[in-house]
């Protein structure tokens, strides 16, 4: 059976739109149930504090659920657009778009679920700093959402650009790269600023006068922590907006498909690597507020040696892109 | 829609190079430099001992900030650099905000603003780093733990650069097209406030700081 153009597109529309809310409903349904159970927790510790506690933890998973909102909104525009196929590229594009949606998703649901199960936590241990929880629980989980802003913008880039003029071979492989590259390495970012926001809430609530330092520490090392998730993007636009001549070989082909897949699945590690030293950073900075400097070095320098792999991935995936 | 990622562009060739204009990105970012020598001028005149509302907002900005600067770099280096800082948050800020305004568009939103500002940054730290250590320590740096890992340290020193950039140009550039599809697609019905109120001023003040406290972080990390 010969199939045309138009009919492909709506095959890999569907099934693209299937997976990005398929993978996108992974992470941020985990997310939420941690902090449900952190707020069962909390609530029979202190049954007082109940309707405190239970607005929180639906604050917290409103925003942890906003990563598997981005996910449907992807999944609707894929099911009922209608897409005018100029060449066979869209295809892919539009296939990879979900993938792209759906990956980026993950990390940042279950990231997201850890500050609001702390902040749950938290307010029942001091009840008198609910406020200043509640807000750094929401820029903390804000911040969670970077990465998969980040797959988002990818997908809606490949989504909506003009393929009319670029060659068949090799740019498919581009565009399929450009959504794993961006998707997978928002995983590790996600999950990593996730645990940095949760040790922050926790340590407002032990050591109340060091509120400002445990924020300031939490964005630090939320902000180190998604550098990985950042040169999956920088990799995404390389290989969108780079100009490469039509051939009919496989291999750079197959170059620009592995330059994604080595720079998504060589971001995972480092963002949860990085997100496990910010995390443990930031308790022993609220706790030992005279030594903050010198924590903060050892934390950073900590973070730059996890993260090499990350940038041994980047030059590897810029050797493809640009050499091979 | 379709205007997504366009941007107006005067093209003056020269022969030799094509100098390109973002015209949308130059004229925002004078606006926004104009308003804030504005802020300063009405914030730093007529002082008095009971302060005016501008002056109570002028010294918390420059207090807040300038505290941050000397926990990170000690009371020396803070006294030169806080007003670097204290700009560099104003101008972000203001970069970040700008977008709600309608008609009006982030500089942030294209990549040149937050690009020559992480190479601002960089080129300080190094400033300071070569000035704090002398230059023979300076390269040393490089060639530690082992000497073969100067590439991957010397990457690692460029990729800060991307990172830093990216950050901010990613969460702006993000946050404007995911205002612009949802706005189109729900006919801007009830949802673009609240899309602004969270992308424009809670994500824009957020990132503004972030990119601040790693500057402040690149240039006490080179002086340690």
């Amino acid at each position: 059976m010969e199939l045309d153009v138009q009919t492909w597109l709506k095959i890999a529309a569907f099934s693209g739109g299937g997976l990005a809310i398929g993978f996108g409903a992974i992470g941020a349904a985990i997310g939420e149930g941690h902090t449900a159970a952190k707020a069962n927790h909390a609530i029979s510790r202190n049954p007082e504090m109940a309707g405190d506690v239970f607005k929180s933890m639906l604050v917290g998973q409103a925003v942890a659920e906003s990563a598997a909102i981005f996910s449907l909104v992807i999944a609707l525009i894929l099911l009922f657009s209608e897409f005018s196929a100029t060449s066979f590229i869209m295809v892919w594009a539009v296939f990879s778009a979900g993938l792209c949606t759906g990956l980026g998703a993950i990390g940042s649901g279950i990231g997201a679920g850890y500050p609001a199960g702390a902040a749950c936590e938290g307010m029942v241990r001091q009840p008198e700093m609910s406020n200043r929880l509640t807000t750094n629980m929401l820029i903390g989980s804000a911040v969670c959402q970077t990465p998969s802003v980040f797959a988002l913008v990818v997908s809606f880039i490949l989504i909506y650009t003009d393929y009319s003029t670029k060659p068949m071979w090799p740019m498919w492989a581009a565009v399929l790269g450009a959504g794993l590259s961006a998707g997978l390495s928002a995983i590790g970012a996600g999950i990593g600023s996730g645990l940095v926001a949760q040790s922050s809430c926790e340590g407002i609530s032990r050591q109340p006068k060091a509120t400002a330092i445990a924020t300031n520490s939490m964005l630090l090392g939320q902000a180190i922590t998604q550098t990985t998730a950042i040169y999956g993007l920088l990799i995404s636009f390389i290989l969108l907006f780079k100009n490469y001549p039509a051939s009919d070989a496989i291999a750079p082909a197959m170059a620009l498909l592995g330059a994604g897949l080595c720079m998504g699945i060589g971001g995972i590690g480092p963002g949860i690597g990085e997100g496990i030293t910010a995390q443990s950073a930031v308790t022993w900075i609220v706790r030992n507020r005279e030594s903050a400097g010198e924590i903060t070095r050892t934390m950073l320098v900590g973070m730059a040696v996890s993260e090499s792999t990350g940038i041994y991935s980047m030059v590897i995936a810029l050797i493809l892109l640009f050499v091979v | 829609m379709q205007d997504l990622g366009k941007i107006h562009q005067i093209i003056i060739d020269l022969g030799f190079y094509k100098m390109t204009f973002n015209v949308e990105v130059i004229v925002m970012t004078w606006i926004i430099i104009l308003g804030l020598l504005f802020f300063g001028y009405i914030c730093a005149s007529k002082n008095k001992k009971t302060p005016h509302l501008f002056q109570v907002l002028g010294e918390l900005i420059v207090t807040k900030l300038y505290e941050l600067t000397e926990d990170a770099m000690g009371k020396k280096l803070a006294r030169k650099y806080s007003p670097l800082i204290v700009a560099l948050f104003m101008f972000l800020l203001m970069c970040n905000w700008i977008g709600m305004i309608p008609h009006m568009g982030e500089p942030t939103k294209d990549l040149n603003t937050p690009l020559s500002l992480g190479l601002m940054g960089f080129a300080i730290s190094h400033y300071v780093g070569i000035k704090t250590k002398g230059f023979k320590a300076y390269i040393k740096e490089y060639f530690e733990p082992m000497f073969f890992m100067m590439p991957l340290n010397l990457i690692g020193e460029l990729a800060k650069i991307v990172s830093i950039s990216f950050r901010l140009f990613g969460n702006i550039m993000g946050g404007s097209i995911i205002i612009m599809v949802v706005s189109y697609l729900t006919y801007s019905i009830i949802l673009p406030p609240f899309l602004n109120a969270f992308f424009g001023i809670f994500v824009g003040a957020i990132q503004a700081f972030v990119f601040t406290m790693l500057t402040i972080v690149y240039i006490s990390s080179q002086a340690k």
